[in-house]
């Protein structure tokens, strides 16, 4: 089964903390969306599990090797779309894919056919035999994923995989990596500004900012929010577990994430023999509120 | 998971490729063709007119090899300055290009340790120096054969293995400047401004202020390149004495010396430095 643990760690550049006493431990296969504003410490986070930048303190685990002690064993199970890469101009797709094939310990009798599996998965078969330094945004985007697919990694780590694709692109780009999650064999941590294309394709989120953990939810589309706005802000609530899944209170109104079974007017009932006056409810986005609630309490 | 020995193998082959392919490569080739076509043409007009640029008084003290040393001496004059120049293209943005392109995000999350990585990129580096001075020895070699029939003068395969030498040192200087930046800009201006600015500036101080050389810096050393043919010394505040026999064995040794721990030190502060780079 594939992990990846990050054990309190911390990372500063000089003044700047990016990530503070930051652990997380992920044991299940599943996509794993990292929500954040920016600066939050995304992308700190994934550069520390490529070992792109070393921890100033604490320790990542990939697969239960330390990525600062022995990356080359780290990261042999993991691939990678890190910020927007750039290549080596003067090689081809098709070289460039080669080499890492060859570096990931692909057999040379299996290179082209693995060439042939990562390009066609990421729509860049007719572009194999060009330059690297003549290609679009768009283009490195997908020969980076190709890249990160080499070999079938247990983990795939994408920092923001959808950025700079046209709206097609993206679309290829979320279908893609359901597909790559269907499998439900490989841990895919993925980070992104939008909330929408977190809840399309991850089955966890973890909301990050000031470089810690402040939300770690399952996302269930399944799941039914309504917001309730009351009268006045009540001291403490505390819902029955059998009707809710979870909540949280924000000014005079409360965002609340039903159980199965239970209905809009268990809800209300509740809240009324709790001595509460509702002035309306409404379905709402609950991962949405959620998100700016909690970016916009701690900042 | 693949040898280190493979790893090497497969990235410097990648690294020589992407070098090769390069428009710095070819400039290089193009100053190479232009200055053996120059030193070409010299040699084939001044062959017999030797009088004109060179003292009688040296000409009468060389026996019958001295028009080869004399040619060896301008050729070897000229070359020195050509693995400066190519060193420039191909190591001074190393790694400062690694961070500055953004290709550190492709491969820094390979399999790959950056020790192997900067090693092979290192080794290609001085791959694709050498290939452009070779040409430059090969049309030097054709003119000696043509002009002095017979075989190579002695003074010839020195000086080619002092160069080997001189790239492998001059390549990992330059690798060490560009650990040290994140700008492929300063890298260069660097490179430039210590090896033919600094470097030399100190050395005419030394001297002039001294009256000693400073036999320890890289330009110092690498001058016995030329030195192999005739000791002369083309700077003017020089204390070293000038003789017309070629250099001692002394001052070869001295001068390998010299390049071999540029090489060496330069080279593994630049590993160590490249292997604590982080890209922010």
């Amino acid at each position: 089964m594939p992990s990846v643990l990050v054990e309190s760690v911390s990372k500063s550049y000089r003044d700047v903390v990016a990530l503070k006493d930051f652990s997380l431990n992920l044991q299940e296969p599943g996509c794993i969306g990292i929500l954040g504003p920016n600066g939050a410490g995304k992308t700190t986070l994934l550069k520390v599990l490529t070992n792109i930048v070393k921890p100033s303190d604490g320790v990542a685990l990939i697969n239960g090797i330390n990525v600062s002690d022995e990356p080359e064993r780290a990261l042999m199970n993991v691939g990678a779309l890190v910020e927007q890469p750039e290549f080596y101009p003067y090689l081809t797709a098709r070289e460039t894919l080669k080499f890492v094939s060859r570096v990931k310990g692909v057999p040379e009798n299996r290179l082209e056919s693995e060439i042939s599996r990562v390009s066609e998965l990421t729509s860049i078969s007719g572009y194999l035999d060009r330059k690297t330094g003549n290609f679009s945004r768009g283009m490195k985007q997908r020969l980076s994923l190709a890249c990160a697919l080499v070999s079938d990694p247990s983990i795939i780590i994408l920092d923001e995989p959808t950025f700079g694709l046209d709206p097609t692109g993206m679309k290829e780009m979320r279908d893609l990596i359901n597909r790559l999650n269907q499998d439900r064999n490989r841990i895919i941590l993925m980070s992104t500004h939008l909330i929408h294309e977190a809840q399309e394709i991850c089955d966890r989120v973890i909301i990050i900012n000031h470089g810690q953990i402040v939300h770690d939810t399952i996302n269930d589309p399944a799941d039914r929010i309504i917001e309730i706005e009351l009268d006045s802000k009540l001291s403490t609530f505390d819902f029955p577990d059998h009707l809710v899944q979870d909540a949280f209170m924000d000014g005079n109104s409360i965002m609340v994430r039903m159980r199965s079974g239970a209905t809009n007017a268990d809800i209300i009932n509740y809240l009324v023999s709790s001595g509460a006056r509702i002035r309306w409810v409404r379905p709402r986005d609950y991962l949405e509120n959620l998100y700016v609630s909690l970016v916009s309490d701690s900042s | 998971m693949p040898s280190t020995f493979r790893t090497f193998s497969v990235a410097s082959s990648y690294y020589f490729r992407n070098y090769y392919r390069s428009r710095s490569f070819y400039l290089m080739l193009v100053i190479s063709l232009l200055v053996s076509a120059l030193l070409t043409y010299f040699s084939l007009k001044y062959v017999n007119k030797l009088d004109l640029i060179v003292p009688p008084k040296l000409l009468a003290a060389l026996g019958n090899t001295g028009k080869a040393e004399i040619f060896g001496y301008f050729w070897a004059f000229v070359l020195l300055d050509l693995p400066v120049f190519a060193s420039v293209f191909f190591g001074s943005t190393a790694i400062s290009s690694e961070i500055e392109n953004k290709t550190a995000f492709h491969i820094f999350p390979l399999p790959i340790g950056r020790v192997t990585l900067l090693t092979a990129k290192y080794v290609a580096a001085v791959a694709v120096t050498l290939i452009t001075v070779a040409i430059y020895l090969i049309f030097q070699a054709a003119v000696f054969e043509y002009l002095f029939p017979g075989p190579l003068i002695l003074g010839y395969y020195q000086s080619i293995g002092l160069l080997v030498i001189f790239v492998f040192s001059i390549t990992a200087f330059t690798f060490l400047i560009s650990s040290i930046f994140n700008r492929n800009t300063y890298a260069y201006i660097t490179v430039f401004l210590i090896y033919l600015l600094v470097f030399n500036a100190y050395e005419i101080i030394v001297e002039f202020l001294y009256k000693v050389t400073p036999y320890y810096l890289l330009n110092v050393a690498a001058d016995a390149m030329e030195k192999v043919y005739l000791n002369i010394s083309t700077n003017p505040f020089s204390t070293a004495s000038s003789t017309f026999a070629p250099a001692t064995v002394g001052t070869i040794y001295t001068s390998i010396g010299v390049m071999v721990v540029y090489a060496i030190v330069s080279f593994t502060a630049a590993l160590i430095i490249f292997d604590r780079k982080e890209v922010k």
